[in-house]
């Protein structure tokens, strides 16, 4: 009861409101508009603002907006989610290794983490495009990767303080088995920064798909993607800024959506962060 | 002191991967620079003589030792794209990118903390959701996006600052300033979204812990309460966090820059990288890593400095 | 006596009198002398050092610096430079230049065929990496009798060598000794002298008074680089520049109508085609080639990806030279026969799938093949884009010619034996699309040897005609290149040059 209390607040109920909004469209979006109406191409209304026949406007080949912000949602999405995941599968488990060994095993593996740290995202982003190819699966391998050793950071943070604290070494003494201690007592105490964390990062991801459009990366048109279209619109902003501010608002409320519920879930999960 | 000469050993420990990692993706990049400057003219005989010319044919661990090398004896070689030595360009560029970063992380502190402060001092409230709201407007739409408009609104509508190019501090510091100031600003906001979150996130810490109820039990005014007692301890983690951006910041002037004509070291990078000028590649993408992982050392140094445990009054 | 001394002083008068009006007269061509010209340039400058430089890029910027031997007029005819008049041998196996005396370098020096001698043995050397080295490959010798003479004898006869001499700087006289300093302090003996260059910046180059053809009007011209297209037009607008190169192309309606601003737009220089991969067995069928330009219309291609700015032509040749076969009209768009077409070659609907590869570098490359592939979906084809960027374009299509359908676009190669030969003879430095086809290669290699021009030129339509019949290549249009210039800019009719890509600014001039 107290849980859903905590959320009842003004930023917890817009966040998820947000949150269930873009998942809602996500995925009944493509169910129910057919694909063709978000690559039709009407030439003679092309970079018209909104109006009846167009309710967003169109882009630069006449395409409607409405309907390629509402199915590109899925694949923005899509992206993010992937993208998280992975860099979950490879972060996870370093960071809890890293965490709870410590010692010369920490050293070395944070080295690493730190070392790839001083790169910027975009470039291992686009080495690695020019090594895979542009396609949508490199896009979430280049995401995954770039996001990765932030997040092994962080996991390891948290997986040395829970592995310091009383009862885990009273557990490692009374013989349990490292794995066993990992995940049975470590993991479930680090959960709620990584699902924080988790949340914020999808947020990041979808920015990140955008970013990277601007190398060719990431969706190929003509399909929809919230950061394609953002991409396209480079060229005709001074003279369609729509163009370019409905996919922005689109992935504007994911984020803010995503980083208010995140806000929130961390209210909730993290004892440490009560009042 | 055996602290200081650890640290300087770990440093330049993570110099050297640094110097692998960067050696080894320059390498993996498909493509080289002899297509770029023979461009369409390209044909598999003339490429290899191109080649041969310019040393790309040399095993890649002789390669690799003349690089460090030359690094060490202050010779950073040749662009092959603009056949010029790259250590004077680097110089210029990294004094170009120098005053837009430190602009931008200035522009974005002004805006960051006070609205981080506001959003932690109503927090879960309106406030709270709109400075969240305004923070995340600057990160939701790309660097390219605030960067045409600033400059559509600054320099085409008011007139108020060149659209593009750099001039360099030393010919003339206020129009060096002009040319940096709409760039930072664009950054700027980039930089504000994870800046005010940090504020909010360690304000909100801060103003729930004991020492701040005693203050307002001794009847301090709340503004005294929430600007020197809150803020001065919380500037530490903040100005932390604000450091460890580094790395971002300088993934974003790459497009910044080039996006402006600034001429700073984004644009010098993406211009080797897009045309897979080698030996310019390393070079920058060597010193920005150096810089980023010289900042990060930087902060974990002064960190205890700024830890609010030890400055507790 | 006293008469004769004042007969011959009004003589002498005289001839000064004459001589003035007769040179090259700065006052007639330049209404008004002196200003700084401040031009946004949409590329980066690169290599400044002439022989190694391939792009166009800098070619613009180079050509301001260097003078050829010869050139070429509006009409692509080819016309003495520095080369005061030259005479090819009735064999076609040697030519005699004659050079123009008093040309003076930028460092002071005299031209002589000393410099000639040492520009074109530069270019000739593998060592230099030279990018026009093919023009010379059947020269076998260069003598120079005196100091202003040059005679190139060649191997075997190769008549488009005076042409190639006037493209793309490939005959660009420097001076003797200066090629190792030619990449930081250019010098030569065109209408401008370099001064400095900031990386990425800009180019500053400054008059040179002793130019040989009279001086320029302009004092300064700085070469802005601004790739931005917003950016770039913003700067026009702001007055920050007083030219630009290549408006959007869907802006260009809105400057013109622009009461303050001045547009030059034409459509010669530059065409656009879609390539067919030999490599790809679908394409090796005729049929599935002929499919596809019955797919595509060009019309409304060319209004979707460029907003109409450019037109259609079925053959890459120049409009305006001789070879051009005026009688190829493209083929119309005609989604039936197009599917009737591939069901013959044993494609049915869906049958058939197709990779684009479009760069980045040419975003309008990227829209055209968005259109396509509504197009080919309607003829049960599916055509799926992958985006490149211009360096993994350069690898994957023009070197390794791993690909199946692309697109390309061309400029300034109006020299129809680097044009034709290039693109479609099998041995052709061009030929990425793997076209074999033995017509072809014997009329390339005939025209290589016939000296007459007019029976060169209808040899060079032939190919037109059978690259068209074969469909070795859809050529879909030639693009409009434009200027934008402020009112205050004078000269504008002379500042392109007749390639349609490189510019000329010598009799461009600031009403200040």
């Amino acid at each position: 009861m107290s849980i859903f209390k905590k959320f009842l607040n003004f930023k917890g109920i817009i966040g998820i409101t947000l949150v269930l909004c873009v998942i809602l469209i996500a995925v009944l979006a493509p169910l129910i508009i057919p694909p063709e109406f978000a690559t039709r191409m009407d030439m003679r209304a092309r970079l018209s603002p909104p109006n009846m026949a167009h309710w967003m406007g169109t882009d630069q080949l006449g395409r409607d907006l409405f309907y390629r912000v509402m199915l590109g949602a899925r694949t923005s999405i899509n992206i993010a989610t992937s993208a998280v995941l992975m860099s979950l599968v490879i972060g996870l488990p370093l960071g809890l290794i890293s965490g709870y060994f410590g010692g010369r095993t920490d050293n070395v593996l944070m080295r690493l983490v730190d070392t790839l740290l001083s790169f910027p995202a975009l470039l291992l982003a686009l080495t690695i495009s020019a090594v895979l190819g542009p396609n949508l699966q490199n896009t979430i391998i280049a995401i995954g990767i770039a996001f990765t050793p932030y997040l092994a950071r962080l996991i390891r943070g948290e997986a040395l303080r829970v592995a310091q604290m009383p009862y885990v070494e009273a557990a490692r003494s009374s013989g349990a088995t490292n794995t066993r201690l990992i995940i049975g007592h470590v993991l479930p105490n680090i959960m709620p920064v990584v699902i924080v964390q988790s949340t914020i990062s999808l947020a990041f991801a979808i920015l990140a798909e955008a970013g990277l459009s601007f190398l060719g990366l990431g969706t190929q048109p003509p399909e929809a993607s919230w950061g394609l279209m953002i991409q396209a619109s480079r060229d005709y902003l001074d003279r369609a800024p729509w163009t370019a501010l409905v996919p922005g608002t689109a992935v504007a409320l994911t984020v803010l959506g995503l980083n208010m519920f995140g806000d929130v879930l961390r209210d909730v999960l993290d004892p440490r962060s009560q009042s | 002191m055996a602290y200081f000469i650890q640290r300087l050993l770990s440093m330049a420990v993570t110099l050297f991967l640094i110097s692998i990692i960067t050696f080894t993706v320059t390498n993996i990049l498909p493509g080289d620079v002899a297509m770029m400057i023979m461009g369409t003219q390209s044909n598999p005989a003339a490429l290899a003589n191109l080649r041969e010319s310019l040393g790309l044919n040399d095993p890649l661990i002789y390669q690799y030792g003349r690089w460090i090398f030359g690094m060490l004896t202050g010779d950073w070689g040749n662009s092959l794209l603009f056949k010029q030595p790259i250590g004077p360009i680097l110089l210029q560029k990294m004094t170009a990118s120098a005053l837009i970063v430190l602009l931008s992380m200035t522009i974005a502190l002004t805006l960051a903390i006070p609205l981080g402060v506001w959003s932690a001092v109503y927090k879960n409230r309106w406030q709270d959701t709109a400075g969240s709201s305004v923070s995340i407007l600057g990160v939701s739409l790309p660097d390219f996006f605030w960067g045409i408009m600033l400059i559509l609104l600054f320099a085409r509508a008011l007139g108020w600052f060149p659209s593009s190019g750099f001039v360099h501090p030393n010919e003339d510091f206020l129009l060096a300033l002009k040319h940096a100031f709409l760039p930072s600003l664009a950054l700027g906001l980039g930089l504000m979204a994870h800046l005010t979150r940090m504020t909010r996130a360690t304000m909100t810490g801060i103003l729930s812990q004991e020492f701040i109820r005693v203050a307002r039990a001794k009847g301090l005014a709340e503004k005294t309460v929430i600007w020197q007692y809150g803020l001065a301890n919380a500037i530490g983690p903040v100005m932390t966090v604000a450091g460890l951006q580094m790395g971002y910041l300088f993934g974003s002037i790459i497009v910044m820059e080039s996006l402006f004509n600034y001429t700073g070291m984004g644009w010098l990078t993406y211009q080797a990288l897009l045309n897979r000028d080698m030996p310019l590649i390393q070079a920058t993408v060597f010193v920005i890593a150096a810089v980023v992982m010289l900042v990060n050392l930087l902060v974990d140094l002064l960190y205890p400095i700024f830890d609010p445990r030890i400055e507790l009054k | 006596m006293k008469s004769k001394i004042i007969h011959n002083a009004i003589s002498a008068l005289g001839a000064t009198v004459i001589l003035g009006l007769l040179s090259p007269a700065w006052a007639a061509s330049c209404p008004v002398k002196g200003g700084t010209l401040i031009w946004g340039h949409s590329e980066t400058t690169q290599n400044l050092y002439t022989h190694q430089t391939g792009t166009i890029s800098t070619m613009r910027i180079l050509q301001n610096i260097h003078d050829g031997l010869v050139t070429t007029d509006k009409n692509l005819n080819i016309i003495p430079e520095l080369a005061e008049s030259y005479v090819v041998s009735k064999d076609g196996m040697s030519y005699t230049f004659k050079l123009r005396d008093g040309v003076k370098f930028h460092d002071g020096s005299d031209m002589t065929s000393a410099d000639v001698k040492y520009s074109f043995e530069k270019v000739m050397d593998p060592d230099t990496g030279a990018v026009n080295k093919p023009v010379f490959n059947s020269v076998g010798s260069i003598e120079t009798p005196d100091n202003l003479t040059v005679i190139i004898k060649m191997d075997k006869i190769n008549a488009p060598f005076l042409g190639r001499l006037a493209a793309l700087g490939a005959g660009a006289i420097i001076p003797e000794g200066s090629a190792e300093t030619q990449g930081t302090m250019p010098v030569g003996a065109g209408p401008f002298k370099f001064v400095r260059r900031e990386i990425g910046n800009e180019v500053e180059l400054e008059r040179f008074d002793d130019y040989w053809n009279g001086p320029a009007c302009i004092e300064r011209l700085i070469a802005r680089e601004v790739t931005e297209p917003t950016v770039r037009l913003t700067g026009l607008r702001t007055g920050e520049m007083h030219l630009i190169n290549d408006i959007p192309a869907d802006r260009i309606d809105e400057i013109k109508a622009d009461k303050n601003l001045e547009v030059l737009s034409w459509s010669h220089g530059v065409f656009d085609f879609v390539n067919l991969n030999y490599k790809f067995e679908p394409f090796q069928d005729q049929r599935v080639r002929l499919a596809v330009d019955y797919i595509i219309d060009k019309e409304v291609l060319l209004q979707g990806a460029l907003w109409g700015q450019g037109k259609t032509a079925a053959s890459p040749g120049f409009a305006s030279s001789a070879s051009y076969n005026e009688d190829l009209t493209q083929r119309p768009q005609d989604i039936a026969k197009a599917k009737a077409l591939l069901k013959e070659a044993g494609y049915g609907p869906g049958d058939l799938k197709v990779v684009f590869k479009a760069t980045t570098n040419y975003p309008y490359h990227v829209e055209a093949a968005q259109i396509l592939v509504e197009w080919f979906r309607e003829a049960g084809v599916e055509l799926t884009i992958e985006q490149l960027t211009w360096a993994d374009w350069l690898g994957q299509v023009w070197v390794d010619k791993d690909f199946q359908m692309s697109m390309m676009n061309f400029n300034s190669i109006w020299e129809e034996d680097f044009l034709y030969y290039s693109l479609y003879n099998s041995t052709g430095g061009f030929n990425y699309r793997g076209i074999n086809d033995p017509v072809i290669d014997e009329l390339t290699e005939k025209a290589r040897v016939t000296i007459d021009d007019a029976a060169r030129a209808n040899i060079y339509k032939e190919v037109q005609q059978r690259v068209f019949d074969k469909v070795h290549d859809i050529v879909v249009w030639h693009r409009n290149s434009s200027f934008g210039a402020q009112k205050s800019v004078g000269g504008l009719d002379t500042l392109v040059n007749a390639d349609g890509a490189t510019y000329h600014f010598h009799k461009v001039w600031l009403k200040e």
